[in-house]
Formats: C-alpha cells, sequence, structure tokens
C-alpha cells in the first residue's frame, strides 16, 4: 500500500491580473516514488511546483503534507521547506554566495544545523553530485551544467524527504541529463521522493515511476508511466506525443515480436537488448519475420 | 567575468591568509604615504610588483592593463605640476620637475599596493574580512549580493546587446541610441524579476533573512606574517634613515 506524502486537492491559483494557471486541480504524490508532471510548455507545471512547497498560495484549495492541511505561517512554512526541498529550472536563481562550498553551505545552516555537521553535509552533497573539485570556485565562474549541479547540491544537502525539481534535464546536454538522472536515481533509493516537472516524454517514459498528465492547469490524469503514456487520447489532448520507446515496443508486440505479458523495454538498453534476442531467435529460427 | 576577478580567483596567493595579503598591501601604502618617496616609494612598488607578478603569479598582461588607466591620470596630472601660468604666460614651474617626480613616484607605489590587493583576494573575500571586522551584517550581505548579480546583470546586458545587433538596432546613431534606451528600459524590470525569482529560490532554501554561509578560513602562515613585518620595518628603516 502507498502512502500519500503530499498532495494537492481542488486547487485553484489566479496570478495577480487574473491569469488562471490552476483550476480545480488533484494531484497525490507517493512516498518514495518518483513523479513526473507532464505538461507542454506554459501548461502551469512550475506554478504547481511553487505551490508545493508552499512559495504560492492557492486561491482556493489545500495543500496536504503527510495528510495535514499545510500552513502560510512562518513556522509552519519553515517546517514544510524543511521536509520538501525545490530546485528552480534557473540555477541562476538560487546561487548566490561566493564560492560552490559557501552556497552549499546556506541550506543546511538555516536547518539550525552546527558547522560541523553542516560542513560534513556540505562535503557529502559536493561529492554526490561529482563537485567536490569546484568547491571553492566562485559561482559565476561555473558552466551552465555546473551550475544546475550546484543548485541541486544545495538542495541535497538539506537531505529533504521530497524534492521538487522544476524541468531539471532542461538545457543540459546527453552526459549532464546522463549524470543528473544517475544522481537522482541514488537519491531515490536511499528514500527521497522526487517529483520533477518536464515536457520530455521520453524521459518521463524511462525515469518516472508514475505520470501526472497536466494541460491548462489540471492534471488530466494520474497513473503508473506506462498506463498514462500508452493513451494516446490523452496525451493528444495535453499536446504531446507518445515516447518513442513505448510505441516501438508495442509495435514489437503487435507484431508477434514481444509474448502480449511481457514488461515493455523503458530504456534505450533494454530496448537494444529486445532487438540483440529477436535478432538471434531469428537467427535460429524461432520467429521468422513476416 | 572580469580579468581582474579572474585574476583574483586563480592566482597563487589566493589561498593565503587575508589577514597576511592586507597587511602586506596596507602596511605598504601607508610607508607609501608617510615617509620620503624617495627611497620608500621606490622600494614599495618594486616589492609590491614583484609580489603580484613573481609571488602570486598575476599574468603582467592584465597587470599593466589595469595600471594603465590610472597611469594615464596620473601623468596629466604630474604635467600640471611641471607647469605654471602666471602673468608671462605659460612656463616651467620652479621646483616643478621635483614635486612631479615625488608625486608620480608615490602615486605609482600606492597603485601597485593596490593592484596587489585586487589582483590576488576576490571581492568576497574581502567584504567577509570586513564583516570579521565588524561591519554589520546587513552591508555586507547587500555587498556581496550587488557583486555576485553585477555579472549576471552584465551578461544579460551583452544579450541584449547581441540580439539587437544581430536585428540591425546598431546602424546609425538615431537607432543605436533608441537601441540602448530601450535596452536599459527593459534591463530593470528583469533585474526586479530576477530578484524576486531568487527570493522564491532563497526561501526554497530555508531562508529566514539571514544569509549565513560557511566560509573557510585561511590559515596565517607564521613565516609568511614574520617576512612580511620584516619586510615593512625593512623598508620603514629605510626611510627613516636615508
Amino acid at each position: 500500500m502507498t502512502t500519500i506524502v503530499l498532495e494537492a486537492r481542488d486547487l485553484t491559483y489566479a496570478y495577480p491580473g487574473g491569469v488562471a494557471a490552476l483550476s480545480n486541480l488533484d494531484l497525490a504524490v507517493a512516498k518514495g516514488r518518483r513523479l513526473a508532471i507532464l505538461g507542454p510548455n506554459g501548461a502551469g507545471k512550475t506554478t504547481l511546483l511553487l505551490h508545493l512547497n508552499g512559495t504560492l498560495r492557492p486561491t482556493s484549495g489545500h495543500v496536504l503534507l503527510e495528510g495535514r492541511q499545510t500552513g502560510y505561517g512562518r513556522a509552519a512554512l519553515s517546517a514544510w521547506r524543511r521536509q520538501v526541498g525545490l530546485v528552480l529550472q534557473d540555477a541562476d536563481d538560487q546561487l548566490f554566495a561566493a564560492s560552490v562550498a559557501e552556497d552549499v553551505s546556506f541550506g543546511p545552516l538555516n536547518l539550525g544545523l552546527d558547522d560541523a555537521t553542516a560542513r560534513i553535509r556540505v562535503e557529502d552533497a559536493l561529492a554526490a553530485l561529482d563537485l567536490t573539485d569546484l568547491g571553492e570556485r566562485p559561482t559565476h565562474m561555473l558552466s551552465f551544467g555546473q551550475k544546475k549541479r550546484v543548485a541541486l547540491a544545495g538542495a541535497v544537502a538539506m537531505a529533504p524527504d521530497i524534492l521538487l525539481l522544476d524541468e531539471p534535464t532542461a538545457g543540459l546536454d546527453h552526459l549532464g541529463t546522463r549524470h543528473l538522472l544517475a544522481v537522482l536515481e541514488r537519491l531515490n533509493q536511499g528514500g527521497t521522493t522526487l517529483v520533477f516537472s518536464t515536457h520530455d516524454v521520453d524521459l518521463a517514459y524511462a525515469f518516472a515511476d508514475d505520470v501526472a498528465l497536466f494541460d491548462n492547469g489540471r492534471v488530466l490524469a494520474q497513473g503508473p508511466a506506462p498506463d498514462i503514456l500508452a493513451d494516446s487520447n490523452l496525451l493528444a489532448k495535453a499536446q504531446l506525443r507518445a515516447p518513442f520507446l513505448l510505441e516501438m515496443g508495442l509495435k514489437t508486440k503487435s507484431l508477434g515480436l514481444l509474448g502480449a505479458n511481457a514488461p515493455l523495454p523503458r530504456r534505450p538498453q533494454d530496448m537494444l537488448a529486445l532487438l540483440d534476442r529477436i535478432a538471434a531467435q531469428m537467427d535460429s529460427g524461432t520467429v521468422r519475420p513476416g | 567575468m572580469s580579468p581582474v576577478d579572474r585574476v583574483a580567483h586563480l592566482n597563487r596567493w589566493r589561498f593565503r591568509s587575508l589577514t597576511e595579503k592586507t597587511l602586506l598591501a596596507l602596511g605598504m601604502l601607508l610607508l607609501d604615504i608617510t615617509l620620503p618617496p624617495f627611497p620608500v616609494a621606490i622600494v614599495v612598488a618594486v616589492i609590491m610588483t614583484l609580489a603580484t607578478l613573481v609571488g602570486a603569479r598575476a599574468p603582467v598582461r592584465v597587470w599593466l592593463a589595469c595600471a594603465a588607466g590610472p597611469t594615464g591620470f596620473l601623468l596629466a596630472g604630474t604635467l600640471s605640476l611641471l607647469l605654471q601660468i602666471d602673468a608671462g604666460g605659460l612656463s616651467l614651474a620652479p621646483d616643478g620637475l621635483n614635486a612631479a617626480a615625488r608625486l608620480a613616484a608615490r602615486s605609482e607605489a600606492g597603485l601597485t599596493c593596490l593592484l596587489f590587493l585586487a589582483l590576488t583576494t576576490p571581492a568576497s573575500d574581502l567584504i567577509a574580512g570586513l564583516r570579521r571586522l565588524g561591519l554589520p551584517a546587513e552591508i555586507t550581505e547587500i555587498t556581496l549580493l550587488t557583486y555576485r548579480f553585477l555579472f549576471l546583470l552584465a551578461e544579460t546586458a551583452a544579450a541584449m546587446n547581441n540580439a539587437q545587433a544581430a536585428r540591425l538596432g546598431h546602424i546609425g546613431m538615431k537607432r543605436r541610441l533608441s537601441s540602448l534606451g530601450l535596452l536599459i528600459a527593459n534591463l530593470l524590470p528583469r533585474a526586479l524579476d530576477r530578484a524576486r525569482r531568487l527570493e522564491v529560490g532563497l526561501s526554497a532554501r530555508g531562508w529566514n533573512g539571514d544569509m549565513r554561509v560557511l566560509s573557510r578560513r585561511r590559515v596565517l602562515s607564521p613565516t609568511g606574517l614574520a617576512a612580511i613585518l620584516l619586510l615593512e620595518a625593512g623598508t620603514a628603516a629605510l626611510g627613516l634613515l636615508l
């Protein structure tokens, strides 16, 4: 049985000036899972994330943290953010200190940790993100990918239970993306619940356990990634396409190359392994190409 | 990223203690100002230039580029000491050469002291030092943020400038001026927007109005300190005895 740790109920929000951003939105974040908030640009994904850590206060509706309605007072917000970390899309929006190590130490010190403990947190976070050598580097002398990693390290050093990431891979090159996903995977295995927004269906299919399909300020559907992403009607409503690997996997099934109940490959390397298996079977004569 | 900032962060003496570096630079500056410029200013200039270029290995090119501006001002200033205007028109001032030489030597030596500090110590280190000396946190925090966002603002301005140039916004004086106006007008809302987003980013990290970070204290080296004091005592003795 999954536990819901963070929940949005009937959330409605309009930006000052009256532009509706969220309308009657429901979302549930299950403990220990990876949830992708998937939707096109301008659907309100960032606005939703800012609600989930209390930065924005809904016009109506509630956010529930571990089943309890959240407060917006100083102490409540501080406890909330202790539990729920947020990494913004533009790293420059959260890096401010003179050097990388100093910047990462900001969060742990705000938690009230003493200097020695904070220092250990900083060292661990820098090591986890492969930034140890850059600790003394000024934050304005970093590359784009390095800045993103430092921003993530700043959140990781606070050891939140739930980590919200706004478009974590946007603008990263292939290697940077792979590196980042590996770090997120380790965090998730260590028990951190991950919620990330993206418009990349392939990323959601490869990396997320669950997907919340998002469009026009509401969640169209939420469920396990393979189920949601196989529903072409839903995807079309959200102006998205099916993940390429999912389409390929379904095709291998419809061609009879993969058993009807066999799991579909979700990562490129799994798909390649499947093709190798099929090729081997063809050689041995078990399967004949139509 | 300005070359001065880059050198300040990457020079060989980056991690020497702030106390040593400021003691050397400001101590020498004090000697330069108070003692007779010949020989003290010369000695100070030689020591500080060697310290910057040989000790900290700051690139000569950057050093020269930094020194060029102030030296130009200095030359213009000394020129006016050399000459005088009276009823007879323009003529050489009596004792003008002496006064000009003393001023030039003293100012150039002072310049080498400040260049040493600027090229070996990042601004953020200096601000942290001022805070330890008791400057209120509010002032040091604002200074640090300004310093950090100066680069971001400059980057944004440069990007906007390029975008304007790419769309032929800089052809002709009139268009160039109107483009510049647009750029400045757009920079302000962008800066404000960025400030708001930074506030979101910082509050997500538990910011409660206090910007505390762990900064690494550099260890004060006793030999370094002794060497600096010895150099300064020697220079002072030279100035007082000669």
